[in-house]
């Protein structure tokens, strides 16, 4: 027996809370999951091409994000998303090629953006519903971003290669982090 | 065409954003989505909630400066870049505040009045009435609690530039009741995903969807003997006119001739009149059990107990009135609801109106407080003194058991018609069942007529459970 309450009838206004119809699938739209799995194959193989060690532990983050996706499970996502940054630095600490590094690290971006969005887009619209253009936007956005991020940091490092060592460019950053705290 | 429109704004932070959204124009609006019904000043009321941050970029900086870190230490300008290129990311998501959905929202249905199991389909459009684009919008539209979403769900996700539309189809199965829709809820984030903000998007013309089921006449229902003075159908034990032999007695002058014993004239030579069984009308109360518990179903898809409860009274209702009777309707619940007992055919008009569509037999609970003793003094109040009561009822509960005790203690006679709605899948809902059985048996005990029935229609269990009553 079933008791129907009024405050159990499914408020399809909760926002974050994935109320459930039976007719709804909650699982994140296949386009999000194939977009974050792409993207970290990308990650794998970029990571590969740097160091093989680094390479193996993108392999995991890759592993990570698809059980995430299809567990539901933002934690899990964020640890994916963690060995994925872990296998990054073993990759450029054990010297592999700066344009490398920078795609595997957009690529792990990317491919851990569209896999939460996913998950969100999933819990509060559903599998069935049409999301094919909502994924595509923001993952597209995430690459520009990723794009234009790693156009600026490779023209500046290309502009001052070789004469600048480590440290400046390390105190670039420094005013780049510094922008970005007075932006909020 | 072109309509002057208001839009509101309510921001729940307390920062307060009137905007005023252009006058549309006659762009893509009444494309071909039947909206131009209303031609007067309509209002998309919108309401902000309070933008909150989502959290999902959380730890991009400490990672970018662990990169950046490591770089510098290692002495790898690849990391120091990998770092940057992380920054970069936190600046996204740093950037940008949630946009509120300045949408303009129509909903159509396809159907005002369906007849219940209907499917209706509902168009909803979305057009972007502000300035400035939404990225990551998702629509959920606000389907009456009681309605079930058949075809699609009623929800998109999607990315509107300024001017343009987004529109959407699902089908809904209609049943019995009047369902409003409610507003539409539009969540919207920025770019990066990290702020999101919830808008309540009432729509200008809030989709309404009203079904009225016919009343079949449910068979022939069994009535109890108490009735009124009214001829009827109702066998009594009363001598008069009627068709049933019930005593003979000596000749009164007046008495009219095809009613003399000929027979016994012809054998002693004395008159006698034979008496027949008057038929007389009764009066009936329908009552429905509709309190928060009458609310359950065996299972979350099937139809609770209050459904079937109204629509065995649907047929009650019509085999009573059709049989000459005269057919109240009263609902036992926290929304009051009365039909005073009456006859004709405008009584059943208004009858199928109150099964249909009143609110104290909504399809879902209305959430208010049932007070059980303030309830049965107005009730036996309104009760006329020869009505009797069927009363139909899950008994789910014991109070249930207790009201039809006390009705039938106040003279009036009690029918109780439960429909069986527990199932018998775990040990809980076995007791439950249990419970139910314990209470219809005690009710019998107590000299109540009682009828359960489950699965099969309504009219089968009431011919089967006739078989073994004493008229």
């Amino acid at each position: 027996m079933v008791a129907v309450s009024a405050d159990g009838s499914p408020a399809d206004g909760g926002a974050n809370a994935p109320t459930d119809r039976p007719e709804r699938d909650a699982r994140p739209p296949t386009l999000a999951v194939v977009v974050a799995l792409v993207a970290a194959a990308v990650a794998s193989l970029a990571g590969f091409l740097a160091a093989p060690l680094g390479g193996a532990l993108l392999g995991a983050a890759t592993v990570g994000l698809v059980a995430g996706s299809f567990r539901r499970s933002h934690r899990l996502l964020s640890w994916a998303a963690g060995v994925g940054t872990v296998g990054l630095a073993v990759a450029g600490y054990r010297g592999g090629g700066v344009e490398a590094l920078l795609v595997g690290g957009v690529a792990l971006a990317v491919a851990w953006d569209a896999a939460d969005h996913g998950l969100s887009v999933g819990a509060q619209v559903g599998r069935e519903a049409r999301t094919r253009r909502n994924v595509a936007v923001h993952a597209g956005t995430t690459l520009l971003v990723g794009a234009l991020s790693v156009g600026v940091v490779y023209g500046v490092y290309l502009a001052a290669a070789g004469s600048q060592p480590v440290a400046a460019l390390a105190l670039l950053l420094f005013g780049a982090v510094v922008l970005a705290s007075a932006l909020r | 065409m072109s309509r002057g429109r208001r839009s509101s704004a309510v921001d729940a932070g307390g920062a307060a954003d009137s905007e005023e959204s252009d006058d549309e124009g006659s762009d893509d609006e009444g494309g071909g989505d039947g909206e131009g019904s209303d031609d007067g000043p309509a209002t998309t009321e919108r309401v902000t909630r309070r933008g909150v941050e989502t959290g999902r970029w959380d730890g991009i900086r400490g990672a970018a400066l662990a990169l950046v870190g490591v770089g510098v230490i290692a002495r790898r300008p690849g990391l120091v870049l990998l770092g940057a290129v992380g920054v970069g990311y936190a600046l996204y998501a740093s950037v940008g505040e949630a946009p509120a959905a300045t949408l303009d929202v129509t909903r159509t249905v396809s159907d005002a009045t369906p007849e219940p199991g209907d499917e209706v389909t509902v168009a909803v459009r979305a057009r972007n009435a502000g300035d400035a684009p939404v990225a990551d919008l998702r629509l959920v539209d606000g389907v009456p609690p009681a309605l079930e979403v058949v075809d699609g769900p009623a929800r998109i996700a999607t990315a509107l530039r300024p001017g343009s539309a987004a529109a959407f189809e699902y089908a809904v199965r209609a049943t019995r009741g009047e369902h409003e829709w409610e507003a539409v809820t539009a969540i919207t984030r920025n770019p990066s995903g990290s702020r999101e903000r919830t808008t309540a998007i009432e729509p200008a013309d809030p989709a309404r969807v009203v079904c009225t089921p016919e009343l079949a006449a449910g068979g022939d229902l069994p009535l109890r003997g108490l009735t009124t003075r009214y001829h009827g159908r109702m066998p009594t034990d009363v001598g008069g006119a009627g068709v049933e032999f019930h005593a003979t007695r000596e000749y009164r002058r007046g008495d009219p001739l095809k009613r003399v014993d000929w027979n016994r004239r012809a054998r002693t030579g004395e008159l006698a009149t034979v008496e027949l069984r008057e038929e007389r009308a009764a009066t009936v109360v329908l009552l429905i059990d509709a309190r928060e518990s009458a609310y359950a179903a065996p299972e979350p898809a099937a139809e609770t107990a209050v459904e079937a409860s109204v629509g065995a009274a649907g047929q009650a209702f019509r085999a009573l009135l059709d049989g000459g009777d005269r057919v109240g309707i009263a609902a036992l619940g926290p929304v009051d609801c009365w039909l005073a007992p009456g006859a004709g055919s405008a009584h059943a008009a208004r009858g199928r109106d109150t099964l249909a569509t009143d609110p104290a037999l909504a399809p879902t609970p209305s959430g208010d407080r049932f007070y059980r003793s303030l309830w049965l003094r107005r009730f036996r109040r309104r009760l006329p003194a020869d009505a009797q009561v069927l009363f139909f009822t899950p008994l789910v509960d014991d109070a249930a058991a207790s009201i039809a005790r006390r009705i039938d203690a106040h003279g009036h006679l009690v029918t109780a018609l439960s429909p069986d709605v527990t199932a018998g899948e775990t040990p809980g809902e076995r007791l439950v069942g249990f419970e139910r059985r314990e209470r219809l048996r005690e009710l019998r005990s107590a000299g109540i007529r009682a009828v359960e029935w489950d699965g099969e229609s309504f009219p089968v269990a009431v011919a089967r459970a006739t078989n073994r009553w004493s008229p």
